[in-house]
Parts: C-alpha cells; sequence; structure tokens
C-alpha cells in the first residue's frame, strides 16, 4: 500500500521538471518503453505514459465504474421520494419549530403538501409519486437517502458541493478523484465523461467536473449527444481520412528521427504516442456513443422513439454503452441552461407543472438504463447515483412553487451490489431538515469511493504541502450502503 | 487550500441559532424580573447587549459618530448626534429610538435586537440608567477564559526558528572548485555535481540557444532575420547582446508579467454562479506587463500592489496596482447578507501573499494552529487584521479638476432627474395598483382568498401566503402605458423626454481603475446583484456618510478579531495587526500610516515589512521562481511551499546566494535574467547523455544537462501565430474574445464572451485573451492552464490525446496552419526547395537536414503545402524549448 500512488505522484508532482531518464528508467522498470502501440482496437490496455493507466484500488471494489445521474435545478424530495402527511395536515399554515426559516427567495410561505399521489411499489413498499411510474417499479433495487444535506441554498455553491465536496470553485471533482485513483480500463476513449442536457450544461459551468489543482488529464471530456461526440475529435470534412493519416504518418516520421537525438526523454517519446492515442480515439469514440446501432427493441425501451425522453434516452443509452466499454465515471445532467424555472428542476413557480414535465423526460430512460444495466450483467459493477444539488422547501412560493432547501434532499443509490429497497436516514415530519442519520455530502462521497475500492482516507494528492483529499478531513461510511 | 473553509452553511448557521437561543432564555430569566418591577442590572441585562451588539463599533476600538457606549459619562455626552442616553426618559434617547427603529438609521447596523432586549433597554433607562458596573475606561473586553487564551498563544521554540527557511540568508563563501568558472552559479553547482561525480553537459549549439533565449524572456520565436542577425555576430560579447535585447524587448514583459498574473489569480471576470466581468481588469495586467519591462525593483513592485494607495508617492499606476488584492473570485451575489464571503476574500488575499510571496502556507493557520510550521493562528489573524481595513472602489484615472467637474456634473444632473421621476411614478401609481389586482386573479384560489381577506383578519398561513404575492408582483411601465388614458400618457412622455435630454448631457464617464483603499466595509455601495433580501442585511440607502474616509482626523479601520476555528460568528480577541512571528526580525513598524491620515497605514506596513532585507523569504522566493522558469525547476522544487512540507533546496548555499546577490543589487529582476543566463549551467545542452550521470541522478537534480520544457499554453498559440505571420503583436488594452465554438459556451452559465469570428482582430498575443473564471479559453485549458481561483506558482504538465486532437483538428490551427503555408509560399515564389526550407527557418529557426528535405519533398509530391506546415505546428521539436 506504502507505494501505491507514488509512481504517478512522482510523474505529476514533479511538473514541468521532470526529467524524460528518470520516467523511462520507471517505465523499463514496468517493461513498457519501446512496446509499440496496439493499433485499431477500441479496447486498447495501457501502453506507455500515461495518466489513464489502470491502477489497483486499496481492496476489492463493489463496482468498477459509475454512472452519475444530474437533476440539475434541484429536484424536489417532498413530490418524489419522501412523502409528508403532515404537509397535508398543516396546510396552510406556517413553518415553525423547525428553528429559523431559511429562503432563497423573498419571504416564506405556507405549508404546502405535494400535489401528486403516492403508491406504495415493489416488495419493500416504497412510496413513490406518481410522477414516476416506471423508475417506481426499481424500488427494490434502489437504497433511497433521505437525510442527506447540503451547505449552501445557492445552486452553483450546492451543485459545486455535490460535484466536489466543497462549495467554492476550483476544486477536483469526483470523477477527477475516481480517474486519478483508478486510472481507465480503456485507453481509447476517456476515462471520465460529462454529458449535459441538450439545452446547455448545468449552473456553474466546467467547474463542476474540473480537476482543480491536479492536472488537467483528470477532468471531464465533455461528450455532445449529437454530432461528433467530442470537439475536435474530427478535422473539418475538407481533410480527408487518408490526408489526415498521410500528416500523421510524417508527423510520427519526424518526431521519430528527433527522438534520436533525445533518447532518454520519454516526455517527447509520451507525446507520440499519445497522437496515436488521439487517432485511435476518433475512430473508437464515434463508435462508442452509437445509439443507432441499438436494436430496435432496446431504443425503445429507452423512449428513443418519443421526442419527449428522446434527449435524456440518449444520454442514458450513451452513458450504458460507455461504461459497458469500461469507461470509468459517466456524468449526466437533465436540465441545462435557458430558462431556469423553465428547463431545470428549479421549480420557483410551479412545482406541478415542472415536476411533471422533468418527470416525464426522465422516468423511462433512467428505468431502462436500469433494466438495461442488469440485463447486460452490469449492475453489478455500476454503481448507479441519482440527486439533485438540493431538495426543496415544505412551504409555498405563491401556492404553487417550492424554493431551494439544503436542509435535506432524498437521493437513490443503485447497482454496485448495494441492497436494493431500503430506505436510509429520514428528514423530519414537514421534510425540512435532515433528522435521522444526517448525510453529509463527504459521507456520500467517502461511501462511493468506497464501492469502488478506495479508501477516502488514503487517496490523496500533494497539494500545497498538503495532502488534499475529497472529504478533506471528514467523510464517514454510510454503513447500510457498504453492509 | 483554506482549512475548513468557508464554515459549513449548516452549522453556521445553526451555532448562530444556539447563540440566539441562550439570549432568548436570558431575556425571559431578566425580563420576568422587569415584569416584578425589579431594577434592570446594567451588568446582567445591559451589558451583554452592549458587548455584543454595540461596542464594536461604539466601543474601544472605534467610536463611529464619535460615541462612546463603554461609559455613562461618554454616553450621556454622546457623539456627533447628541446625547445617546436621557435618563428617564427612553423615549427621548437616542439609543433607544435608534435599537427600536422609531428613527432611522435603526441599530445595530447588522441585525437587530430582540424585542426582549429592546424592552429591557427601555426600562433601564426609565429608571435611570444606572451603571453598576466596575466603569469599563479600559475598553478591555472580560477576562478570557483559559481555553482561549491557550488557544491565541503560541510559542515558537528556538529549534522551529533555527529551520533554514526562517533563518536571513547570508553571502555563502564562493564554492573552491577545479575548473576555472566566472559565473559564480556555475561554480556553486560544480560544487554540487563534483560531490555527486557528475560530469555536466557541453554547450548547447549555438541555434538551440537562440531559441531557448527567444522562447524563455519573450515568449516567441526568433524570425529567420533575427537568427540570420545573430548567427553573423561572431563577437564574445555576441550572447550577452542577444540577452540585452531580448531583456529590453517590450514582449519581455508580456512573457514574465504573465508568470506573475498566475500567482496574482488574475481574471477578467468574477468567478460564480453570475461571474460578472470586471471591466477594468486589464488594466493590472497592463500595470503588471509595464512593471517588468521597466524593471521596477521587486520590493517596490510588491508595495505598490500592496499598498499603491499609501505609498509616499502616489501614481495611477500605483493605484491600478492596488488590483492586485481584490484579484480573488468573488460570489457578487447578496454581498451584504453573507458577511461569511468577505472573510473567504480575506483568507485568498492571505494565502497569495503567504505562498506566492513568502512560500508559506499561512492560510493553513485560520483554523488551528499550522499542522506542519511554526505558525500561530494568531500570525493568521493579526495579518488579516493588516489587511482588515480594505474596500474596493473605483478611482478615476482623471486630474483631480476633472474628476471633481465630473462629480459635480454628475450630480447636477441627477438632482435634476429626481423630481421627475417622481412625478411620473404619481402620475403611475392608482395604474400600478389596479393592474396588481388584476394580476393576482392568476393564482390558485386559495391564494386569491388570502389577498381578499383583509390584512389584520388573515391567519398567520394567509398573511404568508398574500405577503409573498403582494411584494413580488410588480407591473410594468410599458404595461401602464398600455392602461392610461391618453392625456396621462403624454405628459408621462413628455417627462420621459426631459430626463433624457438630461441623461443626454451626462459627461463621458471617466476612465477608472478597480483598486483597493481602506474603508469601511460595512458602508460600501451595493454592486450588482448586491441589494438585501428583504429584512436581511444592511441597505445603502439608511447609512450616512461615505464608507471611504474623508477626515477629519485619522482614518481608524474597522476591528477585527481572532476568529475561533475560523468561524466569523466565534470571535476571541481584538486583534492588532502583524506579521508571521517566525520569520519576523527585529520591530518592524506594523502602522505605518501615510500622511494625508486617509488610511491606516497598515497594509504599507505590511509591504515594507515583506520587501525588507530583514525578511528572509521573499528574496529567496522570488529568485526561486526566476530560477525555475530559466531551468524547469526550482532550486527548491515547491515554489509555494519553502515550509517543512515543501521539497529541500537542492543547493542551499546558491538559493542563499542568490537571494543576497538580487537584494543587494536592488532587487532587479532583469539582472537576475543576466546572472543566470550567462552561466554556463543555462548554456548547456539538453541532448547529453551519460550513463553514469543518469544512474547518480536519474532526476537530473543536480543540473548536469539542461531540462527541455513544453511551451506554455498561451505560447503554443502565441508560437502558432508568429510561425504562420498572423500575430498582431499589439500591447496592452482590453482583452480579446477568441472564438470559441458554441457547444462550449453553452456549458456556462452566463455569455460574457463576445462571439467574435475567428480573425485578425482576436490574433493577439495569449496574454491578452480574455480569463473567464467560469470558462477557462479551451485551448489553453487543454495544454494545462492552472485553475483561474487560486494563486499557482507552478503549472502542471500532462501529455495527454487531447491536445493531439487540438493540434490535429482544430480549425484555429488549421487555419494558421493555411496562412503559414500561403506566407512561405509567397515568400518562395513557387520553388518547392526554397518553400521548405523556409518553412523550417520560420517554425524551427533552423534548415532542414537532408533526411527531413527528402521526406517533405516527397510528402509534397502527394499533399498541399497547407498539409506540411500543420505537421511542423505539430512537432515535438516546435513544441519544446530545448
Amino acid at each position: 500500500m506504502a507505494n501505491f500512488w507514488s509512481r504517478r505522484d512522482f510523474l505529476f508532482q514533479s511538473g514541468g521538471g521532470m526529467s524524460g531518464l528518470a520516467l523511462a528508467y520507471l517505465l523499463n522498470q514496468e517493461g513498457l518503453l519501446g512496446a509499440a502501440p496496439e493499433g485499431g482496437a477500441c479496447d486498447a490496455k495501457a501502453v506507455g505514459y500515461n495518466p489513464y493507466a489502470p491502477r489497483k484500488p486499496h481492496f476489492a471494489p463493489r463496482a468498477t465504474s459509475v454512472i452519475s445521474l444530474f437533476m440539475s435545478g434541484g429536484v424536489s424530495h417532498l413530490d418524489t421520494f419522501d412523502p409528508k402527511p403532515a404537509l397535508q395536515k398543516y396546510a396552510g399554515q406556517p413553518l415553525s419549530g423547525k428553528g429559523e426559516v431559511v429562503v432563497r427567495q423573498g419571504n416564506p410561505g405556507p405549508l404546502m403538501p405535494s400535489p401528486f399521489q403516492f403508491r406504495k411499489h415493489g416488495q419493500c413498499g416504497m412510496d413513490v409519486s406518481e410522477i414516476f411510474p416506471l423508475i417506481s417499479q426499481h424500488v427494490d433495487e434502489m437504497a433511497f437517502l433521505r437525510s442527506v444535506y447540503g451547505k449552501s441554498n445557492d445552486h452553483v455553491q450546492a451543485t459545486y458541493e455535490l460535484n466536489t465536496g466543497k462549495i467554492q470553485m476550483g476544486l477536483p471533482s469526483v470523477g477527477s478523484w475516481v480517474t486519478y485513483g483508478l486510472g481507465s480500463e480503456n485507453q481509447s476513449l476517456p476515462a471520465f465523461v460529462v454529458i449535459y442536457d441538450h439545452r446547455g450544461g448545468p449552473l456553474g459551468g466546467p467547474s463542476n467536473w474540473s480537476a482543480g489543482y491536479m492536472p488537467a488529464a483528470y477532468q471531464a471530456t465533455i461528450f455532445r449527444s449529437a454530432g461528433d461526440p467530442i470537439i475536435d475529435l474530427k478535422p473539418p470534412a475538407e481533410v480527408s481520412p487518408e490526408q489526415q493519416r498521410d500528416r500523421l504518418d510524417l508527423l510520427a516520421k519526424l518526431n521519430q528521427m528527433d527522438l534520436k537525438n533525445y533518447p532518454g526523454s520519454s516526455e517527447l517519446a509520451a507525446r507520440i504516442s499519445s497522437y496515436e492515442l488521439a487517432y485511435r480515439m476518433q475512430g473508437c469514440a464515434p463508435e462508442a456513443v452509437d445509439v443507432n446501432s441499438e436494436s430496435e427493441a432496446t431504443r425503445k425501451l429507452y423512449g428513443m422513439d418519443d421526442k419527449t425522453t428522446e434527449p435524456f434516452a440518449r444520454q442514458c443509452l450513451m452513458a450504458r454503452r460507455l461504461v459497458e466499454r469500461g469507461v470509468r465515471f459517466v456524468q449526466l445532467y437533465h436540465g441545462g441552461l435557458g430558462q431556469q424555472n423553465r428547463d431545470t428542476w428549479d421549480a420557483h413557480d410551479d412545482v406541478k407543472e415542472n415536476h411533471t414535465r422533468h418527470a416525464a423526460e426522465v422516468d423511462r430512460p433512467i428505468s431502462a438504463l436500469l433494466t438495461d444495466l442488469k440485463a447486460r450483467g452490469l449492475l453489478d459493477t455500476t454503481l448507479v447515483v441519482w440527486h439533485g444539488e438540493f431538495g426543496r422547501m415544505p412551504i409555498s412560493q405563491k401556492g404553487v412553487g417550492r424554493d431551494h432547501n439544503p436542509g435535506t434532499m432524498t437521493m437513490w443509490m443503485a447497482g454496485a451490489k448495494i441492497k436494493g429497497g431500503q430506505i436510509i436516514g429520514a428528514s423530519d415530519e414537514f421534510g425540512y431538515k435532515a433528522e435521522q442519520q444526517p448525510i453529509a455530502v463527504h459521507d456520500l462521497h467517502a461511501t462511493m469511493l468506497h464501492l469502488l475500492g478506495v479508501d477516502h482516507t488514503k487517496l490523496t494528492y500533494l497539494f500545497n504541502g498538503r495532502n488534499m483529499r475529497l472529504t478533506d478531513v471528514y467523510g464517514e461510511l454510510i454503513p447500510q450502503i457498504v453492509a | 487550500m483554506p482549512v475548513g473553509a468557508p464554515g459549513s452553511f449548516a452549522s453556521r448557521t445553526s451555532l448562530k441559532r444556539r447563540a440566539k437561543l441562550l439570549f432568548v432564555w436570558a431575556f425571559a430569566a431578566s425580563a420576568s424580573i422587569g415584569a416584578a418591577q425589579q431594577t434592570v442590572s446594567f451588568t446582567t441585562d445591559i451589558r451583554p447587549v452592549f458587548e455584543s451588539s454595540c461596542w464594536k463599533c461604539h466601543g474601544g476600538a472605534i467610536q463611529l459618530s464619535k460615541l462612546d457606549l463603554r461609559t455613562r459619562d461618554a454616553a450621556l455626552k454622546g457623539g456627533d448626534k447628541g446625547a445617546a442616553i436621557i435618563p428617564g426618559k427612553a423615549e427621548e434617547s437616542r439609543l433607544y429610538r435608534l435599537v427600536a427603529g422609531i428613527e432611522k438609521p435603526a441599530m445595530p447596523l447588522d441585525g437587530k435586537l430582540t424585542a426582549g432586549q429592546i424592552s429591557i433597554i427601555k426600562d433601564w433607562i426609565n429608571q435611570g440608567a444606572p451603571w453598576d458596573a466596575i466603569s469599563e475606561t479600559t475598553g478591555s473586553r472580560p477576562p478570557a477564559s483559559a481555553q482561549l487564551a491557550a488557544l491565541e498563544e503560541m510559542r515558537i521554540s528556538p529549534e522551529a526558528r533555527s529551520y533554514w527557511a526562517f533563518q536571513k540568508p547570508v553571502r555563502s563563501p564562493m564554492p573552491v572548485v577545479s575548473r576555472d568558472l566566472t559565473n559564480p552559479i556555475d561554480r556553486f553547482l560544480e560544487k554540487a555535481r563534483t560531490d555527486k561525480g557528475l560530469k555536466p553537459a557541453p554547450r548547447a549549439d549555438r541555434i538551440t540557444l537562440l531559441r531557448r533565449a527567444y522562447m524563455d524572456l519573450i515568449g516567441l520565436p526568433p524570425t529567420p532575420a533575427e537568427t540570420a542577425d545573430y548567427l553573423a555576430d561572431r563577437s564574445p560579447q555576441a550572447w550577452e547582446h542577444l540577452i540585452d535585447k531580448l531583456l529590453a524587448s517590450p514582449h519581455y514583459g508580456e512573457r514574465w508579467g504573465r508568470h506573475w498574473l498566475d500567482v496574482a489569480r488574475y481574471a477578467d471576470s468574477n468567478g460564480f454562479e453570475h461571474d460578472y466581468d470586471r471591466p477594468d481588469a486589464w488594466r493590472y495586467r497592463d500595470y503588471v506587463i509595464r512593471a517588468f519591462n521597466k524593471d521596477i525593483p521587486y520590493n517596490t513592485f510588491l508595495a505598490e500592489q500592496i499598498a499603491g494607495d499609501e505609498l509616499d508617492r502616489v501614481t495611477d499606476d500605483s493605484m491600478i496596482a492596488t488590483g492586485f488584492l481584490r484579484s480573488y473570485a468573488k460570489v457578487g451575489y447578496r454581498e451584504k447578507d453573507n458577511p461569511q464571503f468577505r472573510y473567504e476574500y480575506l483568507d485568498d488575499m492571505i494565502g497569495t501573499l503567504g505562498r506566492g510571496v513568502l512560500g508559506l502556507t499561512v492560510n493553513c493557520a485560520r483554523c488551528h494552529n499550522h499542522k506542519f510550521d511554526p505558525i500561530a493562528q494568531k500570525d493568521y489573524y493579526q495579518m488579516q487584521a493588516s489587511l482588515f481595513g480594505y474596500v474596493e472602489t473605483d478611482y478615476p484615472l482623471a486630474s483631480k479638476e476633472q474628476a471633481e467637474a465630473y462629480a459635480q456634473k454628475t450630480a447636477e444632473i441627477d438632482g435634476k432627474i429626481a423630481p421627475l421621476r417622481q412625478k411620473i411614478r404619481q402620475i403611475e401609481e392608482p395604474y400600478r395598483s389596479r393592474l396588481a389586482q388584476e394580476k393576482y386573479k392568476k393564482y390558485p384560489a386559495n391564494v386569491q382568498r388570502a389577498i381578499a381577506i383583509p390584512e389584520e383578519k388573515r391567519t398567520p398561513g394567509e398573511a404568508l401566503l398574500a405577503g409573498q404575492v403582494i411584494r413580488t408582483t410588480s407591473v410594468s411601465s410599458d404595461e401602464i402605458d398600455r392602461a392610461m388614458s391618453p392625456e396621462e400618457l403624454a405628459q408621462k412622455k413628455g417627462l420621459n423626454e426631459q430626463i433624457r435630454t438630461l441623461q443626454s448631457e451626462r459627461p463621458k464617464p471617466l476612465p477608472t481603475a478597480a483598486i483597493v483603499t481602506d474603508g469601511d466595509y460595512r458602508f460600501t455601495p451595493d454592486g450588482a446583484g448586491d441589494e438585501p433580501a428583504p429584512g436581511k442585511g444592511v441597505k445603502q440607502e439608511i447609512t450616512e456618510g461615505s464608507f471611504l474616509f474623508k477626515g477629519p482626523g485619522r482614518y481608524q479601520p474597522p476591528p477585527s478579531y481572532f476568529l475561533i476555528r475560523g468561524d466569523p460568528e466565534s470571535r476571541g480577541s481584538l486583534m492588532k495587526p502583524g506579521f508571521v512571528s517566525v520569520i519576523t526580525y527585529g520591530n518592524p513598524p506594523v502602522e505605518d500610516p501615510p500622511a494625508n491620515g486617509r488610511t491606516s497605514g497598515r497594509r504599507r506596513a505590511l509591504a515594507e515589512w515583506l520587501g525588507s532585507q530583514e525578511n528572509p523569504l521573499t528574496a529567496r522566493v522570488a529568485v526561486n521562481r526566476i530560477w525555475s522558469h530559466h531551468f524547469g525547476q526550482g532550486i527548491v522544487a515547491t515554489l509555494d511551499n519553502f515550509g517543512k512540507m515543501g521539497e529541500k533546496p537542492t543547493h542551499p548555499e546558491l538559493l542563499d546566494w542568490l537571494a543576497v546577490e538580487f537584494m543587494s543589487r536592488g532587487w532587479s529582476i532583469k539582472q537576475m535574467h543576466r546572472l543566470m543566463m550567462t552561466s554556463e549551467a543555462y548554456q548547456m545542452s539538453s541532448q547529453y547523455q551519460d550513463a553514469g550521470d543518469a544512474e547518480r541522478d536519474p532526476d537530473n537534480q543536480y543540473l548536469w544537462r539542461y531540462r527541455i520544457q513544453r511551451l506554455d499554453a498561451e505560447i503554443v498559440r502565441d508560437a502558432m501565430m508568429a510561425a504562420s505571420g498572423a500575430l498582431d503583436l499589439t500591447m496592452g488594452g482590453p482583452p480579446v474574445f477568441p472564438h470559441i465554438p458554441g457547444e462550449i459556451l453553452r456549458s456556462m452559465s452566463e455569455g460574457i464572451w463576445r462571439r467574435e469570428e475567428d480573425g485578425p482582430r482576436v490574433w493577439r498575443r495569449s496574454v491578452y485573451v480574455y480569463r473567464k473564471r467560469g470558462l477557462p479559453f479551451p485551448m489553453f485549458e487543454v495544454f494545462d492552464l492552472p485553475d483561474q481561483n487560486t494563486s499557482c506558482g507552478r503549472r502542471n504538465v500532462s501529455t495527454v490525446p487531447t491536445q493531439a486532437l487540438t493540434l490535429l483538428n482544430d480549425e484555429f490551427v488549421l487555419r494558421q496552419s493555411k496562412l503559414f503555408a500561403d506566407r512561405v509560399k509567397e515568400a518562395a515564389a513557387g520553388d518547392s526547395a526554397k518553400v521548405v526550407d523556409l518553412a523550417y527557418r520560420i517554425a524551427l529557426s533552423r534548415p532542414p537536414r537532408e533526411d527531413e528535405a527528402k521526406l517533405a519533398a516527397e510528402f509534397l509530391q502527394k499533399r498541399s503545402l497547407a498539409d506540411f506546415t500543420h505537421v511542423l505546428l505539430n512537432l515535438n521539436e516546435f513544441l519544446y524549448v530545448r
């Protein structure tokens, strides 16, 4: 364990001053230098100097990849998975007895019941709102966390917290940590992929998936859901593939000739192989996300044939294909820039209208993703996490909407051999604050890393003289999840 | 990394709540005493209120409005506004009237007393305001608990102080070496190499050196003509002349200024959700470039950035320089509702000064004493006190007369417009309420019902519901226009016309710099989005006077405190300004007020301490940075951390010798370049191979050959445009917005990326590209642009396929390749051998070798010249300095 991170730390901590010789020495130790990169294959394994080389976890992992489903704007727990009869009983009365009522917009309104009906589902008898008729069929495979709380009622800061553990900008995201810790099983595709909503990215933008103080190699690569998945993946149409290949061939020859003058410099060798990797990615990335190659039945299952569900169905199907090909961490955003109250889950204006519409967009795709992962035997090795950036208020905004509430939210996890059908933690009778077993975001992150075989207290990155951690000095495993 | 910052929203509010609960409890007890007609006790009932809510502005540290509430005499005497207390007459006492909100501004400014507290003050004054306690003339707080005292004090052991970096550098004796070496740097290096049994590389060839010097000092490759000139100069001083020429180039500042801008975490936008534009930030960027070009002594450079407003000679440039302090990422929304934000900004300043100037992680001591270095938490809060007076403001870059004339004219116009606006509001009012009524109809029945019920009859829930809707329903001017009678509409239009005419007389805004000076942050004007939420924060309108000190007398900074665990709600002692004790020698002043008395002089004292020869770290850290950029690695590899967790110096004597030399040469950075670049070490070959050396020192820690370095992100782009001939070398001014694909623009929150076509207008040097915190320029990001939110001394260097994809497929790169091809085609007039030769000379400063020329000729049989130039821009040789 002592040497667990040492080689890579060495490569990056020494930054620009890295001597090629030292690197060559290390690579030779591993018998890597001089081996020609495999050509063509889309499941290429790591060769040569490579920040994505797969690395052994601290202990046997429960899952090897993650799909994060981020419901941007803040999905209401009270109208989805955390029913509160007290809201019916005390409807129209002020919220009292729970301390200061902190709202984001204007002044507090009175308590407001959910406009939706809840029904019991599965063997576990889990209450799910009527807006998720299909997701509710999977409750026996899902673990619900009803007491997750955050630190900010501001979208951006809350989204940063869910992604990086802190409300500030510029810290490495959980996907970066996972990639840094575990590398990738597939060297022809990026290790950490983000696919955001067709309406635009989430609030807070690229800082949500940045590598912060780590090398840029660990930030997410954005995959577009239409056209070439990666910006600059392919040359413009006027450059033919043969032309591109000729350029690459000449480049390789000239670089190889030059390398003879610098035999000890593996940085230069690494650059040469990075071009081969890029070339492979050009072929492999479009194939990896080619949802048209899926069977008609699968496409239908996800809802590719319905224009309401098609955009998120495409994202979910891409995610499954990527995970299937060994991509480590895929994060999907539902809800994106545009008009905040309309295009995200940010239901200030009308929670019924907003959540009905957004649930309809994700219900079938998410249900299909779970079905499909299971059918392919991938669910056991994939951790699926669903959440927004905060919950919403039990009190109304103007009789119809709900304001932000970081006091508690409900999220669920599935896959990774997690015991399904369980409810963990509880919010108070109004759903204003986490009450039983409050779960901080650091706890969530610690648990996610644990499921991937990583000890959150040991995954560190030296920065500014301190061994930084995703969970800072905090983080408790959620016992019911890791059991 | 601020440990545990910024506190947790949840825990902080709960702390606050707990404190409030305690108060309520305390008052429940005392109120019952009051009800029984018992005497109110100053000590038990009043003093706690004064202590927590009044004395911070009317106590020992400051007496706003000259009011001191520490003694009965002083309270009876009162301040600028007259007596605060008239014993026996609460209703006539200003103190009561202000805390009860009967008179404005309601006190305290940062919150409201509870009803219980207000009523007990009333009773106390009515009972004659007896001051039964021992009078509080010293202004000291009650004795701190032993625990607090223990927290606040940390003894630094003599051993801790003996750590090498905390000792002042002394000029090390010149080592004796067997070779004849004139440059002292080489003698230190040779000594270390000899000790390790290492042999140095020979001198690199002239072209390699020429390119090394150009890329290193100005970040641009030499043109073929410049290369020819240099090769033609066979004099022994050719190298020295070249260095002098490059140091005199204005592009030197663009290259080395950029290094400092990384440290200064400079950006053109705020960051966070709104990521507002900072329209004048570029003036600071240009200042930095100018400062490097002028070779302003490094300690003066620091002083201007930290205290440019407090210096004996204040210039426009020194004012602009203070932009350094405010280059932190800023939320820029509801700042007044969230006083804790300011502590984050202060932390960022302390962090930047600590790591960037001192090479110490001072900000690790925010919540507790530093875990590894002898830095006390108190040091942190003393440094915070040194900076605590800071406020952000705009500074007109104009003469005093111009500025006054501008202010006068603006005030005059505002004065004329105000009554016209008032008139319009009067006309609109009846329509406004009628139209609002209409709007209520779109709400659900329960909301309409609540609104219909008369205010006094609403249940608490109905009151909330109705209040929410009534307060937030707005009627626009256009909606009113549509409902107005033609006569009134005409009247309104007439008034608006008058306003427009007045507006057109407004003088053109003066250019301004975004600066920092001292003032009172509690009264600063609201920025965009800062309007406090109803019932929260401090409204600008109710504050009096200015947040900037206008005299008479001397400015006093607002008090700042030791914060337990870094929590702004958990105050310890009042803090005096001060520095990091373990590296403070002698007894330097902690305040050095300028003659005009407008600022405290605390920042000036801080700058003097930093830039003093007595400071053991400033010079070391500076020369180490310069060294690192020249040699690819610092003598201390961790440029920002000279503490225990940092790397040890590879050549401690050399580092100290350089630091002393730097100070004795007047902190001249250019002289350090000259000194380092004229060493043999700088001129060594990077190709050199030696099995013995490689085995003994595989990391090349002891510099037995030169280290190759990948070009920085900005220089990759600049070098491509230099090769294509498209680069516009215009210096300075507002930033440019090179093209970013729409898909990427959609990933960020709000658009302040001006959508410009890729073209000559934006083909400026990369230091002038807009720095948006929320959206790093993609091409730079891919080549390891550091995070733009924190100070960065040394960039990561990674090699990833996305870099290859960018250089292979990005439209900008392809376009530059094409322009490059056109350029050589035209110059070589179709002679294909000459074309290749010229392309090589432009891109790589050398002619092609025979085998390369042959490959090129074969390639050009089949492919275009633009295909070929594109390959050149992708070569390792193009992307590395070596």
